[in-house]
Parts: structure tokens; C-alpha cells; sequence
């Protein structure tokens, strides 16, 4: 009898699994910025090893570029709901980011993350607020100073990231050998395990000045992909959207945009990377007028 | 109705278009190689090691209870990145650079998964002998026969058979664990539902996939284990299990 019951219990869970399946699609789910006033929590999914956009510094705390224009966000959203609002961040990785976002765990994905036109398939991107390319990481005076030249190497790079996708469908000679998070990559390279570790060229950067002996270590070869990053956020949500770029357009316009990025990227910065022309002419013009 | 609060079109397809379905294929072949490689070197190292923790020599029972303990109370994760790691450090560069070109990951996968279910394995093996009166190892030597001699022609036949079952159970969850290989770059099975979660976003097509293959690879393994147990079993011994049919 036990059985029986516990058996029509299955059977009955299964069905209502089944039927949730089935009648998605129709559903009107509540906004973003419905959800955060309900519960009160802004959740942001971030890195925590990939400095400086999102990583654990020496004193054990949270802290990057993009937490710092995620503030800024957290500050508009408290303003719009008119009520103070607790700022989470969750560890987010590149295979776990858009299922972390589809779920609800978390609101806003601001960390690395290359828009990508497959990418707006599943979710909505804001306005560029970083702009990098594809490079290799190797050790120095390696004969590899390129793409060109990775045929029968073993070249490492992140699940679920861009330059894996194009390593492995433009690049088929190359051996990939693909890690789910940055640091076990990166010890892999460091003990020879690899030749070259492939990402976009400022989380090399990071990587490179975080390393125990930066001088040791090249960043070799012209981008080979085009890297805008983005802060993603769930599909057809234009209200939550237009908060997040706005803000980001009232941080470029007003000049919070570049103290940061000078915090981060300036010379006593986290990674020293200067910005280049055509890039700031990019960033200021991404800014609609008023 | 609300599926994880947002709408969401399923799209199975995405399982088998763009290359995807050979993706999986070579994930569960992956999956097969490591876990059998892992299964077989685990039930070596758990028979030796089991054995030794009955034997009738103080010292040998210390060295197999060593083993045992040393390797059952690391996290297999962290036995994964010792194996990887950490071991081919103390090797001499060539032999490093050998194995680099020669599916390191993969081996360490290997190593790690094997030492980790033979430890496990060992005390499986053990419970088996132990459950044997010592009457039987008693009368076995009194043949003549050497304690080695014993323990290969009497005592661990009579174990083998009585431990199938939580055999199976340590075999399915050496199968389970291989997963954790992605996290040293195997592209086992785990590995390949992820990748394709993450080229298509589609993480309930993927996932569901990956979860019902599991199931399938293990109540394959189940079943034939328990053909194993009806073909071996020992009649009067442990013909019970048939019991349970009347």
C-alpha cells in the first residue's frame, strides 16, 4: 500500500513536471524590476578570478571594474524604486552565466561577457562597456606568437567561452584542451601542460600581472575575434534594459565611467591597459543624447 | 504555468543538429574508456588491498589499511588535481613533457578515479571476506594449501560472490563520478552536455539529455551485474537472493 502511494506520488510528480514543461511559453513572468522590488535583492553574477573585471583581491574581498559600473546600476534601481535595496553578487562562469540568469538566480550578468548575436538569441545585452579581442598567453620567447602558428599545439582556453568556439571551428589542427574555470587553465600553462592559453587579450592582462613572475609570461599574436562586453540580462525586459544603459550613459557622459576604468586599468591600476582612441570615440558615441 | 518563473520554448533538436549528437557520442565513449579503465585498475587494487586487511599478518593488515584510509578520506576532486596537478611535478621534465603529448588529463583521470574506488572497493572486499566463518579459511589451510593459495582458490572465490551488490553500487558510482573529470579537461559526457548547453544556451535540452544517459549507461550496468550474480551464485550459499521470487 506504502509502495502503491509512493508510486502514484512519482507519477504524479513526473505529470506536474511534465505539464510545467509543456506550458511554458505562455507564461507572463513578472518583470525584473518587479522581482527586485518584491524581494528587495539586486543579484548580479560576476567572476571572481578574472581581474580586474570581477575577482578576489589580497585582502579577501569582491571587488573589480565591473562590480564598481554594477554599483552604479544598484544606486539607479534604488532611486527608480524609491527604497533601499540589498546588493548581492553571485559567482557566475561562462557555462553557468545564461542558466543562472534563465533561472532567476540572478538579475544581471556584469562581468565578462562578449555579446554575441547567437548570444541575443537567449539573452539581452547592454551597451558595450568594454571592448577587447581574442589573444594567446605563453610563456616567453615561446616560437608561438600568433594564431597562425597553434597547428599541433595544445592550446587551453574556458569552457563555454568565444575564442573556445572559434579555436575549435576555425583552427581544427590546433589541440584543445578546454578548463571550466580560468586558474586551473592557467596552472596547466604554467606547468607546460599547455602551450598557449587563449582568452581575450585584457583577462590575459590580468592573468599576466597577477602571475607570480609577470615578466615570465608574453601576450602574443593581433586579436583574432572581436570581444564587445556586455552586461546580460533576461530576454524582453526593455524597462530593466533602458535602466542599465542608462546608467552607463550617464557614467561615460559623466565622467564616473573613466575614474573607474583609470582605478583599474590606470598605471598604479589593478591591469595597466590604456585605453585606445578608436575605443573611447566608440564609448562616447554609444551615448544617445538626452 | 511557470517553468523556473520564465517562459521557455523547449527545443530538443539542439541535441543532435550541428554536430552536436557526435559530441555526445564521443562524451559517453569517453565516459566508457575512463570509467572501465578506472573499474578494472580499482577492483585490482581493491582485491589486493582487501585481502590484505584480512590476512593473518600484522603488518600486511597495517599496509592495507593505510591504503585504504589514506585514499578514501581525500575528496576524489582533490585526488583530480593531485593526480594532475600535483604528482607529475616531482617527474623529470621529459617524462612531464611525455605525458603532455600523451593525454595526461585523461590518465590522471584514470589514476585519480581508480586509487579513489579501490580504496572503497577494499572495504567492500573485505566486509565480503570477513563475512566468511574462519572456519573455512581454517579448513582450507589445513589442505595444504598456503594462506596466498587460500585466499586465491577459496576465500576471495566465496567473497566475490557474496559482494556483487554493493560491488554494483561502488561500479555505479565510479561511473557517476568520471564527471568530475571535466573539471581537468576530460571532455567526458558531463563535459560534452555542458558545451552544448553552452553554444546553445540550451541548458534543460542538455542537461535533461545528459541525466537520462546516465540513468540508461547505469541501469545497463545494473542489470548485467545482476546477471553476473544469478549466473555465478553459489547454490546453498547465497541462493537466498532467489527467495525473494516465491
Amino acid at each position: 500500500m506504502v509502495c502503491r502511494r509512493s508510486m502514484r506520488g512519482v507519477v504524479l510528480l513526473w505529470v506536474t513536471l511534465g505539464l510545467s514543461v509543456w506550458g511554458v511559453g505562455h507564461a507572463s513572468a513578472e518583470t525584473t524590476l518587479e522581482k527586485i522590488g518584491r524581494t528587495g535583492v539586486f543579484t548580479v553574477g560576476t567572476r571572481t578570478a578574472s581581474p580586474p573585471f570581477g575577482f578576489i583581491n589580497k585582502q579577501n574581498e569582491w571587488v573589480g571594474f565591473s562590480i564598481d559600473l554594477v554599483k552604479l546600476v544598484h544606486a539607479t534601481i534604488e532611486k527608480k524604486l524609491g527604497k533601499s535595496i540589498k546588493f548581492e553578487l553571485k559567482e557566475s562562469t561562462p557555462a553557468t552565466r545564461i542558466p543562472l540568469l534563465s533561472s532567476g538566480a540572478v538579475d544581471l550578468i556584469a562581468g565578462t561577457m562578449t555579446d554575441t548575436r547567437s548570444r541575443r538569441d537567449s539573452v539581452d545585452f547592454s551597451l558595450t562597456f568594454f571592448a577587447t579581442g581574442a589573444q594567446l598567453l605563453v610563456k616567453k620567447g615561446s616560437p608561438i606568437r600568433g594564431v597562425k602558428d597553434i597547428a599541433g599545439k595544445r592550446i587551453g582556453a574556458q569552457q563555454g567561452s568565444t575564442n573556445e568556439r572559434i579555436i575549435r571551428e576555425k583552427y581544427p589542427q590546433a589541440q584543445l584542451v578546454v578548463f571550466p574555470d580560468q586558474p586551473a587553465a592557467f596552472t596547466a600553462l604554467a606547468q607546460g601542460k599547455l602551450d598557449a592559453y587563449t582568452n581575450d587579450g585584457i583577462q590575459l592582462a590580468g592573468l599576466k600581472a597577477k602571475a607570480p613572475n609577470p615578466g615570465g609570461w608574453e601576450i602574443v599574436g593581433e586579436f583574432y575575434s572581436y570581444e564587445p562586453y556586455g552586461m546580460a540580462m533576461r530576454k524582453n525586459d526593455s524597462d530593466f534594459r533602458a535602466i542599465v544603459n542608462n546608467t552607463l550613459m550617464e557614467a561615460i557622459e559623466g565622467g564616473e565611467y573613466f575614474t573607474l576604468y583609470d582605478k583599474w586599468f590606470g598605471l598604479k591600476g589593478e591591469v595597466p591597459y590604456p585605453m585606445s582612441e578608436p575605443v573611447l570615440a566608440f564609448l562616447l558615441m554609444q551615448v544617445v543624447p538626452k | 504555468m511557470l517553468f523556473f518563473g520564465l517562459a521557455y520554448e523547449l527545443r530538443w533538436s539542439v541535441l543532435w543538429t550541428e554536430g552536436h549528437g557526435g559530441w555526445i557520442l564521443e562524451g559517453i565513449l569517453t565516459t566508457l574508456k575512463l570509467s572501465a579503465l578506472g573499474w578494472i585498475i580499482a577492483c585490482l587494487l581493491g582485491m589486493l588491498f582487501g585481502a590484505m586487511r584480512t590476512a593473518p599478518v600484522r603488518i600486511v593488515r597495517w599496509a592495507g589499511a593505510a591504503y585504504v584510509e589514506c585514499f578514501r578520506n581525500v575528496p576524489l576532486l582533490v585526488w583530480l588535481f593531485f593526480w594532475y596537478f600535483g604528482a607529475p611535478q616531482v617527474l623529470p621534465q621529459s617524462a612531464q613533457e611525455w605525458l603532455n603529448r600523451h593525454g595526461a588529463e585523461f590518465w590522471s583521470a584514470v589514476a585519480g578515479l581508480s586509487v579513489y574506488h579501490g580504496a572503497r572497493m577494499a572495504e567492500v572486499i573485505r566486509a565480503g571476506i570477513q563475512s566468511i566463518p574462519r572456519t573455512q579459511f581454517e579448513a582450507a589451510v589445513s589442505t595444504g594449501l598456503s594462506v596466498v593459495e587460500a585466499y586465491r582458490y577459496v576465500i576471495l572465490p566465496i567473497a566475490l560472490r557474496l559482494i556483487i551488490p554493493p560491488a554494483t553500487n561502488e561500479s555505479l558510482n565510479l561511473l557517476k563520478n568520471s564527471s568530475l573529470a571535466l573539471t581537468i579537461g576530460v571532455a567526458e559526457l558531463t563535459f560534452m552536455t555542458r558545451q552544448i548547453e553552452t553554444y546553445t544556451a540550451r541548458a534543460f535540452e542538455a542537461l535533461t539529455a545528459g541525466t537520462l544517459i546516465y540513468l540508461v549507461l547505469c541501469l545497463g550496468i545494473a542489470s548485467v551485474m545482476g546477471q553476473v550474480e544469478r549466473s555465478f551464485r553459489i547454490p546453498g550459499l547465497i541462493a537466498r537472493v532467489g527467495g525473494a521470487e516465491h
